[in-house]
């Protein structure tokens, strides 16, 4: 049987499987969808940029360890850092275990909103998005 | 056929090969560089992983005494010592931009298999543990890491335990251990084994290296060619060695995630059970289960290996543990599963009780300020 994976359907998911989420400030929050953190496995270290950082779509904003592999969180859009998460910095668990809503990265001020998020998957989008993730990860052997 | 450059260092200090890594893994990534398996060896040095609070790992008294350069990987996992006794892998590959956070676990496994197949042909057969490991018959043989730069080059490491003085790392590395005496070490010897001890013959270091070029050809099916760094990679990494691996700022550096140990002692039927839990935020960051009963070593070392980077809630502990018990339910006859999974959850409790107290004390054990070494 074939795993199931918890997908919001009030957010944009970029191929980083990140997810971003428009706030009425303006603001946008990101964090980690399950099917990445599903192949990542369990969050031990993170590091994320201060508030006031500026960051690039694409650039690194932040450092991870999950198991023993290390690399860079990439930032989805362009912007202003205008808050990270403590409670993730303290225990980095916590973005596994509620990756949609306690375990939120960071919070950011986008400055190119509507170009970059056209690049995203929302919407009607996300169901065939998904399949495809999941048939891509399934035949590249990542999951299982 | 896809063709590999081979690069063959030894006694290469702690900050210059940690560079070279880097360098080789960036340019792989940025396409200026072509695929590369290092095989390499350290002058004696004490590596710690990525964002491990160097304090907390090593002696570092005992590794001013002794001389003992320590410093900081890129890559995970745990505190390792380095020397001529331990071959240093180093496999770096272009990555694909659109697996970042896939791909982990299966790679891991991928890049391990020239180090499986090469001692395969020795008649060692060795085993990849999920989460880092490579063992033989559940004994520890090489530890495993990989790091993605920002370029996408995959660096995928292992240190591979041709010989290891258990004594030495006993002293370099901070233990669970109140002292080392022969008992420790025997203990210690049992959990982890070596190229020379599975063959029983003294091999040197160039023979087991051409050993394992030779599996990452079978492996790979890919044509390794003899060379050296470019003049354009040598200056780099002289940069990066002296900018980053022997700046203090690098090699010293703490994090948020605090680390806190707690321990519990229990009497059961088959004799007394010590448990050691070290917690990182909620990650059992590592696992010791001690006492005077009698069961198989590599049990134990299988049910501490498997609590290594695991969840600190309990139902996940208990359905972890209660596998590993299926695996050894023979051996483990005299280490009833309730007991040891009631006393690692209140060492658990106990190391997050000594964090949060920490956490409300920011000047307590664990943080100095203005930093441990500034």
């Amino acid at each position: 049987m074939k795993k199931q994976y918890d997908f919001r359907t009030n957010r944009f998911y970029n191929s980083n499987h990140l997810w971003i989420k428009e706030n009425d400030s303006g603001h946008v929050t990101v964090g980690m969808d399950e099917l990445g953190l599903d192949s990542l496995g369990e969050m031990a270290y993170l590091t994320l940029p201060d508030v006031g950082t500026p960051v690039e779509m694409g650039k690194a904003m932040g450092t991870m360890e999950a198991a023993k592999m290390t690399g860079e969180i990439y930032a989805p859009v362009t912007g202003f850092v205008v808050e990270k998460n403590e409670a993730v910095l303290q225990n980095p668990l916590l973005v596994n275990e509620e990756p949609y809503d306690n375990g939120w990265l960071v919070k950011i001020e986008p400055t190119n909103w509507e170009d970059e998020s056209a690049g995203m998957v929302t919407g009607n989008y996300l169901s065939a998005w998904i399949d495809a993730e999941i048939e891509r990860f399934e035949t590249q052997g990542i999951l299982g | 056929m896809t063709t590999w450059r081979y690069i063959k260092n030894d006694n290469v200090t702690a900050s210059a090969g940690l560079a070279a890594d880097e360098v080789l893994a960036n340019c792989s990534g940025a396409g200026t560089s072509l695929p590369t398996l290092r095989l390499y060896t350290y002058q004696p040095c004490a590596l710690v992983g990525r964002f491990q609070t160097i304090e907390n790992e090593l002696n570092l008294n005992y590794c001013v005494e002794n001389k003992i350069p320590v410093n900081r990987r890129p890559t995970g996992g745990g505190a390792i010592i380095m020397g001529q006794d331990q071959l240093g892998v180093a496999l770096v590959i272009p990555g694909k931009s659109d697996e970042t956070y896939a791909l982990v676990r299966e790679r891991m496994a991928q890049f391990s298999q020239g180090i499986i197949s090469g001692l395969a042909t020795l008649g060692i057969e060795v085993e990849f543990r999920r989460k880092n490991d490579l063992e033989v018959n559940g004994k520890k043989i090489a530890g495993l890491g990989l790091h993605k730069t920002a370029t996408s080059g995959l660096l995928f490491h292992a240190s591979l335990l041709v010989d290891l003085d258990v004594p030495n790392m006993l002293n370099v590395l901070k233990t669970p251990f109140e002292k080392i005496s022969d008992k420790e070490i025997s203990t210690v010897s049992e959990r982890t084994t070596t190229v020379r001890r599975e063959i029983d013959t003294n091999l040197n270091n160039n023979e087991v290296r051409t050993i394992i070029l030779n599996g990452y050809r079978n492996a790979f099916q890919v044509d390794i060619q003899k060379g050296d760094f470019t003049k354009s990679e040598l200056e780099e990494i002289h940069q990066l060695e002296k900018n980053k691996y022997c700046d203090r700022d690098w090699i010293f550096q703490t994090t948020d995630v605090l680390d806190a140990t707690g321990k519990d002692v229990v009497k059961t039927p088959g004799g007394m059970l010590d448990v050691q839990i070290v917690l990182a935020g909620k990650m059992i960051k590592s696992a010791y289960i001690g006492g005077d009963f009698f069961t198989s070593e590599h049990a134990i070392a299988d049910l501490e290996q498997s609590l290594r980077w695991h969840s600190s809630n309990e139902n996940s502990v208990s359905e972890t543990l209660s596998k590993i018990y299926e695996r050894w339910s023979e051996d483990l006859t005299n280490l009833p599963m309730d007991a040891l999974i009631k006393a690692i959850n209140s060492a658990i409790q106990k190391a997050a009780h000594t964090a949060r107290k920490a956490s409300a004390d920011p000047y307590g054990c664990f943080v100095t300020p203005g930093g441990a070494h500034a």
